[in-house]
């Protein structure tokens, strides 16, 4: 660690590792929803948990981007950060507003919730990934822009380099596009047109800087390789985001009201989308061909190859398969987009999260890189979650595809219950290979416990084999 | 003493070993078949007399390329040929097999685009031929 005010993302990716957590566990309980209809009914019904699981991952992930900037602003920055107590109390003001959310969702019914937090006086709720009370969401906006503010003057005042820049830009991209959720118009074509700026524009637009930049940032501390290499790199992937990703939106456009061209702006563009996850591989992969030193955090290495090839698989392949209208048309909203939407999230943001955990939580604790057993158990947890998300991807589409047939296809098409019981054996596969993730996530954990010869502290300045 | 690393771009071959692993990928991704011939001809004319970096890729490319057509065409048509073209079964397995062999093979292409691009050699995992030189 080269400034000490970057110790202010450890609370962040401690916080991110304990929603996680959180997450897989509501996961696991609406997997298992899915063939016992009630179980845990009525404490925690599916629609209550599904909220969870999907609440929860966005904000873990939000905690991880955070922490992921206040380490990394300063080290490209090259001075310390703004104001760390700034930090510190919006890491608490989001963390409290965020498990207060949470709660509200467990203990009380949701309409009580509105009510309760004053929905009415601004509506906001009720809309997929978006049910957080109205005043949850002001609480993000103004956490939002006090750590924009915090790294935004930190960059202002420090060195320009593209891995910062491009950060910001997805970052100001990420609160911007935020924005649109308080958007709640009576019309429900148009609601769900810019429902659409605030999810897909988030995921398939500007969370894709934050990735390639947090990915950079990683290869260039472990490889050793040219910056100016990397960030020419960088400079053509972002672009190819931004220019399929954006009128990209439009795959989302085919059936909710909207005109019929989107059909076609929407597969030519999101045909298209596969392109920058393509191009992240074989940076990640030519980097590390490359590289110029052996750094002694193999299993940063790990996380960051397996980023590229997860999310190329899950974004890229697995959006590709259903992203064309004519395909669309059959497979709109059926278990092909939840086996996409798994894969897609656990390659491309959760896990660089855990890349620049996995790289940056050594150093926080005063060494360059974990002892080997402890990197040797991050390995297996590595490899645990990614297959156990290869399987659940697999189950899922499998079920998918004969939901698509039975459901859609056939001369005679069956009821949405009745095929819901016959994909019931992939759901108990997917369910197995969720509980097999959750032993990986339990491994990992474990591993941050794991002692033994620790390689030694890098000094300030120094990179780890110089 | 002052040593200076060789740039990748600089090893003989790499612009031949460069373009046979992108016709592999195009192959598989774009343009199949056409770009499968623009690789058997550069094979045939560049193979015997080419640097090792280049004849290397070259000849994997090739012979990945191969089984590639064999893997996604041969065996799809088994499977759709065994199960039936209106059996909701035999869709699940094809899409899924397509799916994830035809990844797979993509995967392995850009394992081999990047090796390339750094100037190293590559030996496709279980279908590329041994190197013997």
């Amino acid at each position: 660690m080269q400034y000490s005010s970057q110790a202010v993302a450890k609370p962040y990716f401690i916080a991110a590792i304990g929603l996680f957590v959180g997450q897989i566990l509501f996961g696991l309980i609406m997997g298992l929803q899915y063939v016992v209809g009630d179980f845990l009914f009525p404490a925690i019904p599916f629609n209550i948990a599904r909220m969870v699981h999907t609440n929860l991952l966005i904000v873990w992930v939000l905690f991880g981007f955070m922490g992921a900037a206040y380490y990394l602003i300063p080290e490209e920055a090259e001075k310390e950060l703004h104001s760390p107590l700034l930090a510190i109390v919006l890491f608490w003001t989001f963390l409290i507003a965020g498990v207060l959310t949470i709660l509200g969702y467990l203990l009380m019914s949701y309409a009580k919730l509105a009510a309760f937090t004053g929905n009415s006086f601004l509506p906001t709720m009720g809309r997929e990934f978006l049910e957080q009370p109205t005043i949850t969401k002001i609480g993000i906006v103004i956490v939002a822009l006090g750590f924009i503010y915090n790294v935004g003057m930190t960059v202002l005042q420090g060195r320009k380099t593209v891995v910062n820049l491009v950060l910001m830009t997805g970052l100001i991209g990420l609160a911007v596009m935020f924005l649109f959720s308080f958007y709640n118009p009576s019309n429900l074509v148009l609601d769900k047109y810019y429902w659409w700026w605030v999810v897909h524009l988030w995921v398939e637009g500007v969370w894709e800087l934050i990735l390639g930049s947090i990915l950079a940032f990683v290869l260039i501390k472990i490889t050793g390789v040219d910056r100016e290499v990397i960030e020419k790199w960088l400079y053509v992937i972002i672009a190819m985001a931004l220019i399929t990703g954006i009128i990209g939106t439009g795959h989302h456009y085919y059936w909710i009201g909207t005109p019929e061209y989107w059909q076609w702006w929407g597969s030519v563009f999101s045909a298209l989308e596969p392109l920058p996850f393509f191009l992240m591989t074989v940076f990640a992969f030519n980097m590390v061909n490359r590289r110029r030193r052996e750094h002694p955090n193999k299993a940063a290495t790990l996380w960051a190859l397996g980023t590229a090839v997860m999310a190329f698989l899950g974004a890229g392949v697995w959006g590709f398969l259903h992203t064309l209208a004519p395909i669309n048309y059959y497979t709109h909203g059926t278990q092909i987009t939840a086996a996409h939407g798994h894969m897609a999230f656990y390659g491309a943001y959760v896990m660089i999260v855990l890349t620049i955990i996995s790289y940056a939580m050594p150093l926080l604790r005063g060494r360059a890189a974990n002892s080997n057993k402890a990197q040797v158990l991050e390995m297996w947890s590595f490899w645990l979650m990614s297959i156990a998300m290869v399987f659940i991807t697999l189950f899922l589409t499998a079920a998918g595809i004969l939901q698509v047939y039975l459901q859609r296809a056939t001369d005679t098409p069956l009821a949405f219950m009745a095929v819901q019981e016959k994909v019931a054996l992939f759901y108990w596969l997917r369910e197995t290979a969720g509980l097999v993730f959750f032993i990986g996530l339990v491994i990992y954990l474990i591993s941050f416990f794991v002692t033994g010869e620790q390689k030694l502290a890098v000094p300030a300045g120094a990179t780890a084999m110089n | 003493m002052t040593q200076t690393i060789q740039e990748p771009f600089q090893v003989p071959g790499y612009t031949l070993a460069v373009l046979a692993e992108s016709l592999y990928l195009i192959n598989l991704l774009l343009l199949p078949g056409l770009t499968f011939i623009i690789l058997l001809w550069l094979y045939v004319k560049h193979e015997n007399h080419s640097p090792p970096l280049a004849s290397c890729h070259l000849r994997q490319t090739l012979v990945a390329s191969v089984w590639a057509g064999l893997l996604l065409i041969l065996i799809n048509g088994i499977i759709i040929a065994m199960g039936g073209y209106k059996a909701p079964y035999t869709w699940v397995i094809a899409i899924l097999y397509f799916t994830t062999c035809h990844s797979l093979l993509v995967l392995l292409g850009i394992l081999g685009l990047a090796k390339a691009m750094a100037g190293k050699l590559f030996r496709y995992p279980l279908i590329g031929p041994v190197e013997l030189r």
